[in-house]
């Protein structure tokens, strides 16, 4: 027993793949997994600052004072366009949301009522919202200043209460503002408005897109990656020799193999939202063209990764061991295990350079944010440009390994 | 039909091919004999366009293989070494798929393949997946995929490796069928009786040199390895050695009672002989004989064993 135990163990030290398998990538995910749930990323939530949109509408002093309190807070920043612009940025998914100083804000704090601010917000951007919240109330409390929130709770007892006592009006006022124990707390519905304007009219929620376009992703980038890798297999067992001898060019045994690849990307994505679209009800028919060209591109993107894979890759075991690392690392960078919106903004950025981020934004984009095709074409034209410089180093190496007979 | 002239090539530091020269003409069975890593597959990779030669030139049916590499390609069938089929797909599959490459019109294609099957005998068995083969079946399927665009050569690349007498005769049977219909055939082996049974012409080649080539009987000569006959007698003092010596020079005594003939042609000499040794009242007790073949040629010549 002890012998065997030792001759596994051997075996086990010299096949690289499995050590590292059983190592190297465990240690990759839970450190991706460490960040995107904020463990290690606190430091750095909490020192780089988020940006906020806001809209003056009310351009008075008051909304001014209180949008230079809010900018000066540490770990927020506030920056400052017109609502038109801003609702565009929030629904483009580049700002989580944008802080709104109706007209009238500053007289209705004078006037002891409701005044009109609002937060317009990304739903997918829930949780980020749901971090500033406090940050927000707080400070604009501060801001308003005591007088205004005297003032206000004043006018709310007159007209809710206008037979009480004039001496527990006073002491229910001197409460709320003064600091300590007893002051009442101020919810964020009561100071801010709070409406989502990204997805609200869809019938498909949040939870679905992302399962569906993060998995459809992941699991096509193994699929596709097992057909690339198959040209290895070819020259493993002499058929890629044989398709030398006939007059084939190499270049075309590539191309032949990428289109495989390419063929089963589109048809097994196109499965994928059908499924979708049938048993879960996901709306696929709300941008067709965005759609076909969206898949079409991480079609085209992730075959040329299979094919990628093969051309850094000696042997098909190498190339399988390869891919599973490279393939889980994207997923989890790139967010098709865990939704990009609940990483810190350093893991976001850092998911930019997997294949799954630009195809699941691009999905989001159609299925989430209801944008138009045209903005929706940066996202088809970075999975293009990726499948491309990736065809061309496959190539290029292709030329240096396989290609070359001995 | 091939003409290979002064053709050297050399990976690295390893000089794979020296000044090889040789000439095929149509319709022959041409062997190239040598150990593992002589040059056997270098040559075939020159002769299939897939290696570029650093001297010398080699001219198929007059074309170049390395300026005329489209038309060379059309003109030759390549039987690898290894069997490479996809053993998922069946053999009439694989058949399609080989024959394919070579832009054959769809209704032509089908026709070939199916012809081809019945020439390898394995019609029968054409939808079966190629995994389910045995290894002599897939050896033929591997010959019946390089034949469907007719072509006038055929380079075989040890196509028996690794394959059980009787599938091998099979695949001899194929190989003479395909000779019959005026194929020109060049194959590699490192087994003699495959060579002295299919091959018109044999090449030894040894550490990348054609040491000698031409029939079995240019090769004998060449290498001047005779056939062997061994007699045992009874006693060899009571025996006139010299009167038959008169007769047969080459007779030599080789040990007590033993004596030892070389001569090119055994069966012409052997009747003559033992005739001669019992009118001199020599009692044979027994006879030994050894046919000169390509094992004591390729010994002669290279110093070695085949398969060391």
């Amino acid at each position: 027993m002890f012998k065997l135990f030792i001759k596994d163990l051997k075996l086990f030290i010299y096949d690289k793949r499995s050590t590292l398998l059983t190592f190297l990538l465990p240690i990759v995910l839970i450190t991706l997994f460490a960040f995107a749930f904020g463990a290690m990323g606190k430091n750095d939530a909490q020192s780089k600052p988020k940006n906020l949109l806001v809209a003056d509408l009310d351009q008075t002093v008051a909304s001014k004072k209180i949008i230079q309190k809010l900018d000066s807070v540490k770990g927020l920043r506030m920056v400052a366009v017109d609502l038109d612009k801003a609702k565009e940025l929030v629904i483009k998914g580049k700002y989580p949301g944008v802080l709104i100083f109706h007209k009238g804000y500053a007289d209705s704090l004078s006037e002891g009522i409701d005044a009109p601010l609002e937060l317009m917000y990304d739903k997918a951007r829930e949780m980020e919202i749901g971090m500033l919240q406090p940050v927000l109330i707080s400070n604009i409390m501060e801001s308003v200043g005591k007088e205004t929130v005297s003032k206000h709770i004043n006018k709310y007892l007159d007209n809710n209460f206008p037979h009480l006592d004039k001496g527990i009006t006073n002491k229910i006022i001197n409460d709320a503002v003064s600091e300590g124990e007893n002051s009442p707390s101020i919810d964020i519905d009561s100071a801010v408005t709070l409406t989502s304007i990204v997805g609200e009219k869809k019938e498909s929620n949040l939870a679905l897109v992302q399962a569906v376009a993060g998995t459809a992703i992941m699991m096509l980038l193994f699929s596709v990656a097992g057909l690339g890798t198959s040209i290895l297999e070819e020259k493993e067992n002499g058929t890629i020799h044989r398709l030398f001898y006939s007059p084939l060019k190499g270049s075309s045994i590539l191309y032949g193999k990428m289109l495989i690849a390419f063929f089963v990307s589109l048809i097994q994505l196109m499965v994928m939202f059908v499924y979708a679209w049938l048993v879960f009800g996901l709306d696929i028919f709300t941008n067709i063209p965005a759609l076909i060209m969206m898949i079409i591109a991480t079609g085209f993107a992730i075959s040329s990764f299979g094919v990628f894979l093969a051309a850094i890759s000696k042997t098909r075991q190498q190339a399988q061991g390869l891919s599973t690392i490279i393939i889980l690392v994207m997923s989890a960078i790139g967010g098709s295990m865990v939704p990009l919106f609940i990483m810190p903004e350093i893991m976001q950025t850092i998911g930019m350079i997997s294949l799954n981020y630009w195809g699941i934004q691009g999905f989001y984009d159609i299925f989430w944010r209801d944008l138009p095709t045209a903005d929706i074409f940066p996202r088809i034209l970075v999975l293009l440009g990726i499948g491309l410089v990736m065809t061309f180093i496959s190539i290029r190496l292709f030329k240096k390994s396989i290609l070359k007979i001995v | 039909m091939i003409n290979v002239s002064n053709v050297s090539k050399s990976f690295g530091d390893i000089q794979a091919l020296q000044q090889v020269s040789f000439e095929i003409k149509e319709g022959e069975i041409y062997g190239l004999l040598g150990p593992n890593g002589a040059g056997k597959s270098t040559t075939i990779n020159i002769l299939n366009t897939l290696l570029k030669p650093d001297e010398g030139e080699v001219y198929i049916n007059g074309l170049n293989v390395q300026t005329q590499k489209e038309g060379c390609k059309m003109l030759i069938g390549v039987v690898p070494q290894e069997i490479a089929l996809y053993s998922e797909l069946s053999a009439f599959e694989n058949v399609m798929f080989w024959g394919g490459l070579y832009n054959l019109p769809k209704a032509a294609l089908k026709e070939k393949a199916l012809k081809a099957l019945e020439l390898v005998g394995l019609s029968d068995r054409k939808n079966d997946r190629i995994k389910t083969y045995s290894g002599g079946m897939k050896r033929r399927i591997n010959i019946a995929s390089s034949i469907l665009h007719d072509p006038k050569v055929i380079l075989m690349d040890e196509p028996t490796v690794g394959v059980d007498p009787q599938s091998r005769n099979h695949v001899f049977e194929v190989i003479e069928n395909l000779n019959k219909e005026g194929k020109t055939i060049i194959y590699t082996t490192h087994y003699m009786e495959e060579a002295e049974r299919l091959c018109d012409r044999i090449a030894i080649i040894d550490l990348g040199q054609i040491i000698a080539q031409g029939d079995l009987k240019e090769l004998k000569e060449i290498s001047k390895v005779k056939d062997i006959l061994t007699l045992q007698l009874a006693n060899l003092d009571s025996f006139n050695m010299e009167t038959v010596k008169n007769k047969f020079p080459d007779l030599q005594q080789n040990g007590n009672n033993s004596l030892l003939i070389e001569c090119n042609d055994l069966n012409k000499e052997v009747s003559g002989l033992i005739k001669l040794i019992q009118e001199h009242k020599g009692e044979i007790e027994s006879i030994e004989t050894h046919k000169a073949n390509l094992e004591s040629v390729f010994l002669k010549l290279t110093g070695k064993q085949l398969r060391d």
